[in-house]
């Protein structure tokens, strides 16, 4: 994996994270029977990723940033499939768990990879254009996602984030990225 | 290893296909505000135009499909939707089809709510005849049910429409009207949507007028002559609503009345014409969790909407924004519990009696009652489906209730002892509410529901 391979593969993660992310929230609220399902819900993420954090980051040592970041990419590929069938609280507590996971996943190994990859001097920099691009992207699927609801089911935008995060997982494949 | 990526995206289009293909399968479930009857539907379909409508039903009555409508699905006896059928949402089927001030008449497609309406006629100093006190309903569903609300001259909703075109189950439209199908202008009006869909309405309006609102303590015993001598009798008081208490300290017997006078000095009326949003939200929808958990609530309830209401004594309001009133603070978000309506209607003069029976029943039974109003209806039998036998007071009742089937179970054997009191007293009960009576009282609150069950059946 190089740098850029590094950097596109993210922008397509963040992309597809911030498209479902409102949606998602109201898909939980829509399930959930109270306010209080809600918060655990959302804390359940939350939480899972905080106890798993020590343990990826070891992980990520000895498996490598690459198969880590492949990992929360086709993850969360599979994981966006199941959430539109979702009909169940406890369904959702599922998810959020696994979600958490892999969030605590690709927390983890965006820092190492990045801290791998950058001379000290110039880190700012270099991690200034890393969030510039994996920034830029997420902000325009937002705005064209806003025009393009009233026209898409809320089912059919988890189902274009999973693909979002497949190409992002096969962005990271070396044999397909030849140049 | 490098070869994965083809096993992992194989693997990947494989769940996608199957996942998908779930997607489209999951149930539809639909509910009304009853909350009380979540069902599986076919399909729901937002009505455009007259042509796919009526393409639509051509298609349904060639195969056999069961077909409902459903405006703004405030009835909560599931009266929107059929198990396994197709409803169609009229919601956006809402254009001002034609509009004459001059002649005080509009011409409105049947998903238009009350809301809209009043915004392009207040500007013209006109307003509605007939509605119910709030404005957030459809005016095809309110014919469906045939409502009333606080005004006390214009008689029925049916005494204001002039004609409407309805889209019949063999896809045929036609106008009916007091001179053309008269019969379906009975039936239709009231009749819950069960004999075609409305398509458009030509109702008649009314002037706006500035009232003065005036707010005073009755007991219920005096109600009732209280009403005749001095509401009804006074031709300057033109709309009327009165609420009695539910609180434990004056259960039944405390009632205050709120009387809108035709305000001497028509001139002031462009002043308060802007319409009014509904902005104090906080406070009365916390008392009213209060109410709902507590006795204590309940008082306090009383004694600040009592307090409230004769501070605005001598206000000055239009007609439209009386008929605009608010609801937002009602609204009532709880998985395991929902808020119903029920509605008894009782003669006038059967008022007192009634309420003590009521009150007797309701100290032995256990109901949790949020509030009562109270609205004068005129005796009005020109709608198949009437309840209006007589002059007669409308109470609504807003319950608390659980929505487990026990909890169901429970309210029903309290309601229907309510209901059979209310017959008791040659009263009735109106229809679009959850199905707790039984159908020995249907059919004695209706006497002509056979004849109306009789109409349908060959459609």
């Amino acid at each position: 994996m190089n740098y850029q391979r590094f950097v596109a593969s993210q922008s397509f993660v963040m992309t597809a994270g911030s498209i479902v992310f409102p949606f998602y929230l109201l898909f939980i609220r829509n399930i959930g029977d109270s306010y209080s399902q809600f918060g655990l819900a959302y804390g359940l993420f939350a939480l899972t990723a905080a106890l798993s954090h020590v343990w990826i980051g070891k992980l990520t040592d000895r498996y490598g940033d690459r198969m880590m970041l492949l990992v929360h990419a086709w993850g969360m590929a599979g994981l966006m499939l199941l959430i539109p069938i979702s009909t169940e609280i406890w369904q959702i507590y599922f998810i959020q768990i696994v979600m958490g996971l892999l969030g605590a996943v690709q927390k983890t190994t965006e820092k190492t990879t990045i801290s791998r990859f950058t001379e000290p001097a110039t880190a700012g920099k270099t991690i200034g254009y890393y969030h510039f691009w994996t920034s830029i992207w997420p902000a325009i699927a937002i705005i064209a996602t806003g025009y393009l609801i009233d026209f898409l089911t809320i089912g059919s935008l988890f189902y274009l984030a999973s693909l979002l995060y497949m190409v992002a997982a096969l962005k990271l494949t070396s044999t397909l990225n030849r140049n | 290893m490098n070869r994965s990526w083809i096993i992992l995206v194989v693997v990947y289009i494989l769940s996608f296909s199957f996942l998908v293909h779930r997607y489209t399968q999951l149930p539809l479930i639909v509910e009304d505000s009853g909350k009380l009857l979540p069902t599986s539907i076919k399909q729901i379909r937002s009505a455009t135009d007259e042509r796919s409508l009526q393409e639509w039903i051509q298609a349904a009555a060639k195969q056999g499909e069961k077909i409902s409508v459903a405006g703004m699905q405030h009835s909560q006896g599931g009266h929107t939707y059929y198990p396994g059928g197709i409803m169609i949402d009229m919601k956006s089927y809402d254009k001002i089809l034609a509009y004459h001030p001059e002649e005080k008449m509009i011409r409105v497609q049947s998903g238009i709510t009350w809301e809209k309406i009043q915004q392009h006629i207040n500007p013209d100093g006109l307003a509605i005849r007939v509605m119910q006190s709030q404005n957030i309903f459809t005016v095809g569903g309110s014919l469906s049910v045939n409502v009333h609300g606080r005004d006390i001259r214009y008689g029925s909703l049916l005494d204001s429409v002039e004609s409407f075109r309805l889209l019949q189950a063999d896809g045929s439209i036609i106008e009916v009207s007091r001179t053309q199908h008269p019969e379906l202008f009975n039936l239709v009006i009231g009749g819950y949507g069960l004999f075609g869909i409305i398509l458009d309405v030509t109702l008649k309006l009314t002037d706006d007028e500035l009232y003065q609102m005036y707010t005073h303590k009755i007991d219920y015993k005096d109600y009732a002559s209280y009403f005749k001598e001095k509401v009804r009798a006074n031709p300057a008081i033109r709309m009327h609503i009165a609420r009695i208490s539910v609180a434990p300290e004056s259960f039944l017997k405390e009632m205050y009345v709120t009387n809108y006078l035709l305000y001497e000095d028509q001139s002031l009326r462009e002043k308060y014409q802007p319409l009014k949003k509904e902005t104090i939200i906080a406070l009365p929808k916390f008392l009213l969790g209060l109410s709902r958990y507590s006795d204590w609530g309940k008082q306090i309830l009383w004694d600040t909407q009592l307090a409230y209401f004769q501070s605005k004594n001598g206000d000055l309001i239009t007609r439209n924004n009386v008929m605009r009133s608010e609801s937002q603070f009602m609204e009532y978000e709880n998985t395991n519990r929902t808020e119903v309506l029920q509605e008894y209607f009782v003669p006038v003069d059967e008022f007192a009696s009634y309420i003590d029976d009521l009150r007797k029943l309701l100290k032995r039974e256990d109901l949790n009652l949020l509030n009562i109003t109270i609205r004068y209806v005129e005796e009005d039998e020109q709608a198949v489906l009437s309840y209006a036998k007589e002059d007669m007071f409308a109470l609504v009742l807003l319950i608390n209730q659980g929505r487990s089937a026990k909890e169901v179970e429970k309210t029903q054997k309290v309601l229907r002892q309510m209901i059979d009191v209310t017959l008791d007293h040659r009263g009735s009960y109106y229809l679009p509410y959850y199905p707790y009576p039984t159908k020995e009282q249907l059919h004695r609150a209706y006497p002509r529901a056979k004849e109306f069950f009789e109409k349908k059946t060959p459609l």
